[in-house]
């Protein structure tokens, strides 16, 4: 009897265990989300809609822990560089609304030589670092140096392409030569690389400086905490004048996403990134949060390796395995409706062909089976593709194309690996299909940086390790991104997207945002092009009513 | 005795210099690159090169075992690459943390296992000692993991108790920040105290020497409490030492969870990143800590009995 007893006992507590595990929500359907930026349907719009208010520290939730403050040295991606782009300035920016365009920042305008060779940027009058001390343009000079010399910036020398010189040529001008034209100049020195920072203090402190670095961003370093968060407090003398509305903020580092997830519906943090896809509907239930999806250059790519088989080195195998995916049903079920449904090979910019001029990528299983009947394997074949551990969406996504490309007669092996194997793998080559990377995002808005990565063998990436090569297209992504007629790049943009597609040197699964959750008290939350935060618009309204 | 020291030194050397090279070795021959890593899409084999170049890591196997070697015997553990601080450094700020979070779990764990065990003892075999045995192997097959979670959510969010995430210094903010993460290590660590002590004494109150005990008219909480616990609880204290590497996979389960900037954590980090000096000195010093602790306990035991430093000659 006492053994039934304990029997019975042990099943209520499985029960209860069991259920307490249970997820809130079914798998599929769309949900709808606001654009970062967009006011929400809640009550906070009224609020937010009035004139921004000065004062607050806001706590936000991360998850991409800040290893480095060195723009030049980045170990841990977007943990880095969106905690540099609080205390750093650039030249120029990226447009803090989220256009691609790039607007002033350190330099209130700049000259264009009819030729592109030759950039003159002129300065705004009293720029101050935030310790008080004068920014000059010798300033400008010596880091637009660093940022050419690819012992210094290792990891994105490949921007820094074709800089000749640059010379400060009175307190407040800075001209710099190219040695051909790079289209996408501006945009190569919006980014981190080439961060302005301070020259004397970085000497005189040597590393050191990287843990309280003084720059010319909105924010100022007041405790970094490695492993566990980094404060910041208003710097007084940035060069937008009101801002930042924040008084401080501090970033908590929480890797775990539900951790993330209760410190925001807990109200310890104010605003969380990193937001599972799984959990949006539910949080989007509570009156006092808002979600947002925050729109980037970002796909997730899979590489086909058409070197080791030889089935797909055959195009019309490769767009047979694009049309036999079912990108909807992977973006209801996997992304919950947030994803996009590309029409370009690479990320989305807003140079891109529209829908209507280049659709997007469509689900034909009949057409898929016309294509591989063109091609030598009709019969199909067999391919191993691999994927990262450790995220549930992509043993998801796998899963489904497996499922999808068996229709079609292609046998998928699937071979889930440690992230790090995945990504060593495709460097090597060592793959057949892979998803060498959970998010495949551009460094800049527009498409020239990876165009190059694909096109032309001085990238020295095998065409990000397709191995694909095409003359053609070398030839229109050389011209392209040595173009300086801006009007006449949307037109050659389009050419080189068709030309991509129709070749599909890699497949593009999906474009997908970045989700972020917020109190509905936090306004103004808006990223730039490349989804990184511009907190210095960012402010905090009172309770409403 | 002198004569065993030294033998016990030179085997403990022996097996330091085992961990050392098991550590360079294992993590060496894991597939991954530092460099391709931290380049990511702009790994081209230009910038793969300079990055290896800047790091030592275009030097041979042996050589950079040998600088690994004389970096162990100076204490410079060298620069972490994936941190860009030095490995000294970086190890001496999230020790802390990881200490203070696994002896704060274990105190716990004793404070309420103890009491457990000697009323699962006294009332061995009633309906008491099967439940505190059920409900203790209960708390120890819930994944620390899932286990974290739950309790973040009621005492964090519901009751708001405290805080979900976070580590504060302090000592009202180590209690504050550390006492969810704590609770979830000790009830991981339950059973292991309570079915341990339990066993020992259920042994040990059966004895004859208890029973003389009993006989001069004590109280039953003076024999147990005094009598039977001092020879009980020896056991439990040696168990809890050989489950080192349990309480390091512990840790980074709940590091992660809570948010703790502790060495566990580092430890998953710097495998993920293959941050060589890292992952090396960490896990030598945690091998390290083992031999050193044994050696000392092999001391004091050589001393307490002559049998063991005579090597068992009568």
């Amino acid at each position: 009897m006492r053994k039934l007893l304990l029997i019975g006992a042990m099943g209520a507590l499985l029960a209860l265990l069991v259920s307490a595990c249970g997820g809130s929500s079914g798998g599929g359907g769309s949900i709808s989300v606001a654009q970062e930026g967009e006011g929400g349907t809640k009550s906070v719009s009224a609020a937010c809609e009035k004139e921004p208010v000065a004062g607050g520290q806001l706590v936000y939730s991360r998850q991409l822990e800040t290893v480095t403050l060195n723009p030049r040295e980045i170990k841990n991606g977007n943990g880095d560089i969106f905690a540099q782009e609080m205390v750093f300035s650039p030249l120029v920016r990226n447009d803090p609304s989220g256009t691609d365009e790039v607007v002033p920042a350190l330099a209130e305008k700049w000259d264009i030589s009819k030729d592109g060779l030759t950039y003159t940027f002129h300065l705004r009058p009293g720029l101050k670092y935030s310790d008080g001390s004068p920014l000059t343009a010798e300033d400008i000079a010596w880091n637009l140096e660093q940022f050419a010399d690819p012992e210094v910036n290792i990891s994105l020398a490949g921007v820094a392409a074709g800089m000749e010189s640059v010379k400060a040529t009175n307190d407040t001008t800075v001209v710099v030569k190219l040695e051909h034209p790079v289209a996408a100049f501006l945009y190569n020195i919006a980014i981190f690389p080439a961060f302005i920072v301070d020259k004397a203090k970085l000497e005189a402190e040597g590393p050191a400086y990287w843990k309280h670095p003084v720059g010319t961003g909105p924010f100022i370093v007041k405790e970094f905490a490695g492993g566990s968060h980094i404060t910041f407090e208003k710097n007084p003398y940035y060069f937008e004048k009101g801002k930042p509305y924040l008084d401080s903020m501090r970033w908590n580092f929480v890797p775990n996403s539900n951790t993330r997830v209760l410190a925001l519906k807990s109200g310890e943090a104010q605003i969380a990134d990193g937001i599972p896809f799984s959990q949006v509907e539910s949080l989007q239930g509570e009156s006092n949060l808002e979600i947002q999806k925050v729109e980037l250059p970002q796909e997730v790519l899979l590489v086909t390796n058409t070197k080791a088989v030889p089935a797909l080195a055959d195009p019309h195998v490769r767009r047979a395995l694009s049309l036999a995916i079912n990108r909807q049903q992977l973006n209801e079920t996997v992304f919950r409706g947030t994803g996009t449904v590309p029409n370009s090979v690479i990320q989305n910019f807003e140079l891109d062909a529209s829908d209507q001029e280049v659709p997007p990528f469509e689900f034909n299983v009949e057409k898929a089976k016309e294509e591989m009947a063109k091609s030598k394997f009709a019969k199909g074949f067999s391919v191993n593709l691999q994927y990262p551990a450790g995220s549930d969406y992509f043993k998801q996504m796998a899963l489904l194309i497996e499922q999808e490309l068996g229709a079609i007669g292609v046998n998928v092996k699937l071979e889930e690996l440690e992230s790090s194997a995945v990504s060593e793998k495709w460097f090597e080559g060592e793959f057949q299909m892979t998803f060498p990377f959970v998010g495949t995002s551009s460094d800049v808005p527009v498409p020239d940086e990876y165009a190059s990565f694909y096109a032309l063998p001085a990238a020295e990436l095998d065409a990000f390790k397709s191995f694909w090569t095409n003359k053609k297209a070398e030839g229109l992504v050389e011209k392209f991104i040595s173009s300086t007629n801006e009007a006449g790049r949307k037109a050659e943009w389009k050419v080189i997207q068709e030309l991509f597609n129709e070749e599909m040197p890699s497949l593009n699964v999906m474009d997908f945002p970045l989700i972020n959750g917020h109190q509905t008290t936090v306004c103004g939350t808006k990223a730039n092009g490349m989804g990184v935060d511009q907190l210095q618009e960012t402010w905090i309204a009172g309770k409403s009513s | 005795m002198l004569t065993y020291l030294v033998k016990r030194l030179m085997i403990s050397i022996v097996v330091l210099l085992g961990i050392a090279f098991l550590s360079f070795l294992i993590i060496h021959a894991v597939p991954g690159n530092p460099a391709k890593i931290q380049l990511g899409v702009h790994a081209n084999p230009t910038t793969v090169a300079a990055l290896e170049h800047k790091w030592g890591l275009d030097k041979s196997w042996p050589e950079q075992f040998w600088l690994y070697l004389g970096n162990i015997v100076t204490f410079n553990f060298g620069q972490s690459t994936a941190f860009s601080t030095g490995v000294s450094e970086l190890i001496g700020d999230r020790v802390g943390p990881s200490l203070l979070l696994l002896a704060y779990g274990i105190l716990i764990a004793v404070v309420i296992g103890v009491p457990l065990a000697i009323v699962a003892a006294v009332r061995q075999g009633g309906w008491v000692d099967n439940a505190i045995r059920v409900l203790t192997t209960f708390t120890f097959a819930m994944p620390p993991f899932w286990l974290g979670l739950m309790l973040a959510l009621l005492l964090g969010f519901e009751l708001k108790l405290f805080p979900v995430s976070g580590y504060e210094t302090g000592i009202s903010g180590i209690l504050r920040t550390l006492t969810l993460p704590a609770l979830t290590i000790g009830l991981g660590l339950l059973v292991i105290i309570v079915r341990n002590l339990r066993a020992n004494l259920v042994t040990v109150l059966q004895s004859d020497y208890i029973e003389a005990v009993r006989a001069r008219g004590y109280s039953e909480l003076r024999v147990v409490g005094k009598h039977a616990m001092r020879n009980s609880i020896i056991g439990v204290i040696t168990i809890l030492a050989s489950l080192f590497g349990f309480f390091v996979g512990l840790l980074v389960l709940v590091e992660n969870v809570f948010q703790i900037p502790g060495a566990g954590t580092l430890l998953v980090q710097g495998v993920a990143k293959r941050d060589y000096k890292l992952v090396q000195t960490l896990v030598f010093l945690s091998g390290a800590a083992v031999v050193v602790i044994g050696f000392f306990t092999d001391a004091l035991y050589a001393w307490l009995d002559p049998r063991i430093r005579l090597g068992g000659r009568g």
